[in-house]
């Protein structure tokens, strides 16, 4: 089935298009990953399915409804989460608090205990530090909060942007394994990364976004093997 | 002996400001609006008590109880009015709506209660310890905002709508982002903020004669209390209330009264001059 589905949408800042006509779907509990150099458009796509931009034309459909006029904290709590590129934590609140902010959604609220404990389990360094203020954290420790936050939602669709930004080679594979264990509980993901082997080794699907449009897409594994991909991002 | 009565009648009134200039900082900091509504607020919880008090016969105390939950009505309606189609415009926007507000209240308040001055006569004896006299009404005063402030810490840090403030004040995009309504919590926090103006104002009127024009002077007390306590940090604008009240205890034992507000705005040039962000530190 496909949670998510984006279809022509074309957005941007003002009188800047960023986007122009993409089309794409999650299908249910898979790791979708979105691929593309710097500047292709990755994040205002996320931006504008979460509706922190509105699309000037096209649809973003969750679970079968159209929902691209509502404002992000109703999708929030619908369950499509994203997780945003430079982490955006509650920075003078602790590691507890900010996972209990995670846990707004009604339906993540009542299994916040439950949900706590999956999560130090995942992460047991944010056990560590859960009386800190999320600001004083690490670089490495904040994309983890950051990742934590989101799982607290029990999001349906879980958006990441940029997962191994700034992140080390051993905690990005940390994280990776972490999203892998994630997507066999039977959660949607759409992970959107710089790292595009990686990326493609751990997902099942991919998308290649190129001047705000989907220039490639396919099954991750034959995308690792087509020529056009190897050449432009795994020389 | 008799500065320090003056020193502590000074503090007891310095929790009063304290209160009031909580409430223009928690709201500063939450949306980085400056209030000039405040003041015609704070006027409003004035006559708020002294209308169920004469009117109603309320004991001034139980009126209180209600003028506070009106004071947060009246701010979340302010903000759904006024303020929330210019909360992302820039600050001068938002800036010319809380003074549209605050010459509408004062415009109306003077049609309906003149400006002739009001006061209630609350008699609540004294305590005397040697030479220092304390007011029962001041104490009482002094208590309700520590109670008061004391209520708000509690909201904040130990509820869920509080966190909610917080991390809207943190953070507005990533609250809205996890599933925070920021427009109701925005709208709440206008509403404490105006509530705290209310209480103040409550008060004042225990202690003070008032007219619909007296809350400028707090509000501007407040704002300077604000700065001093680094605006966006509640608890810097209650010890800032502290250090503002002690001043207008002493200043006056050895200067004039009406050199009292030149002391405190020179203190406010000098604060912003030496150490913008306040003395206990919070948002630039």
């Amino acid at each position: 089935m496909k949670i998510l589905e984006v279809q022509d949408l074309h957005s941007g800042y003002g009188e800047v298009r960023i986007l122009w006509g993409v089309t794409l779907a999650l299908q249910e509990a898979h790791l979708t990953a979105l691929v593309g150099s710097n500047g292709s458009g990755k994040t205002t796509l996320l931006r504008t399915i979460m509706g922190q931009v509105r699309p000037e034309q096209g649809v973003v459909k969750f679970m079968g409804a159209d929902v691209s006029a509502m404002p992000p904290y109703s999708k929030a709590a619908q369950g499509l989460i994203l997780v945003p590129e430079g982490r955006q934590l509650f920075t003078d609140m602790s590691v507890a608090e900010n996972l209990e902010m995670g846990a707004t959604p009604a339906r993540a609220r009542s299994h916040l205990a439950r949900n706590l404990e999956r999560v130090y389990e995942l992460f047991p360094r944010l056990k560590e530090r859960r009386s800190q203020k999320a600001g004083t954290l690490s670089g490495g420790e904040q994309q983890m909060l950051a990742v934590a936050r989101g799982v607290m939602a029990e999001p349906r669709v879980l958006m990441i942007d940029e997962l191994s930004l700034g992140l080390s080679p051993a905690l990005t594979l940390t994280l990776f394994k972490t999203l892998t264990r994630l997507k066999e509980t039977g959660m949607t993901i759409l992970l959107v990364e710089q790292n595009v082997q990686m990326a493609l080794a751990i997902s099942d699907y991919a998308y290649v976004l190129a001047q705000g449009r989907i220039d490639l897409e396919g099954p991750s594994r034959e995308l690792i093997q087509n020529g056009q991909v190897r050449a432009a991002y795994l020389a | 002996m008799q500065l320090f009565a003056f020193l502590i009648d000074g503090l007891l009134i310095g929790f009063v400001y304290g209160i009031a200039a909580m409430g223009m900082t928690l709201i500063w900091g939450v949306m980085n609006v400056i209030n000039l509504a405040h003041g015609p607020i704070i006027a409003l919880g004035c006559f708020g008590v002294y209308l169920l008090a004469t009117q109603l016969g309320l004991h001034p105390y139980l009126a209180l109880l209600i003028v506070a939950p009106l004071g947060l009505v009246a701010g979340m309606l302010f903000y759904r009015l006024a303020i929330q189609r210019v909360i992302d415009a820039p600050r001068l926007s938002s800036l010319l709506a809380t003074f549209a507000i605050n010459m509408i209240v004062i415009g109306l308040g003077t049609a309906a209660f003149s400006t002739n001055p009001r006061a209630l006569d609350v008699q609540l004896g004294s305590l005397s310890f040697g030479p220092v006299t304390i007011l029962g009404t001041r104490l009482v005063a002094a208590l309700a905002s520590i109670a008061t402030a004391a209520g708000l810490y509690w909201f904040l840090y130990h509820t869920r709508p509080g966190k909610y403030v917080r991390a809207v004040t943190n953070n507005r995009a990533a609250a809205e982002l996890v599933g925070i309504p920021s427009q109701q919590v925005l709208a709440l926090s206008f509403g404490l903020g105006c509530m705290l103006a209310a209480v103040s104002g409550a008060l004042i009127a225990t202690f003070f004669p008032f007219t619909i024009l007296s809350g400028d002077v707090y509000q501007q007390k407040s704002f300077v209390i604000g700065v001093m306590g680094g605006l966006g940090h509640p608890l810097g604008a209650l010890l800032g209330g502290l250090i503002l009240g002690m001043m207008e205890g002493l200043l006056p034992a050895f200067l004039p009264t009406t050199w009292v507000p030149v002391f405190e705005f020179v203190l406010f040039v000098i604060i912003l001059l030496v150490r913008p962000a306040g003395l206990f530190g919070g948002k630039k």
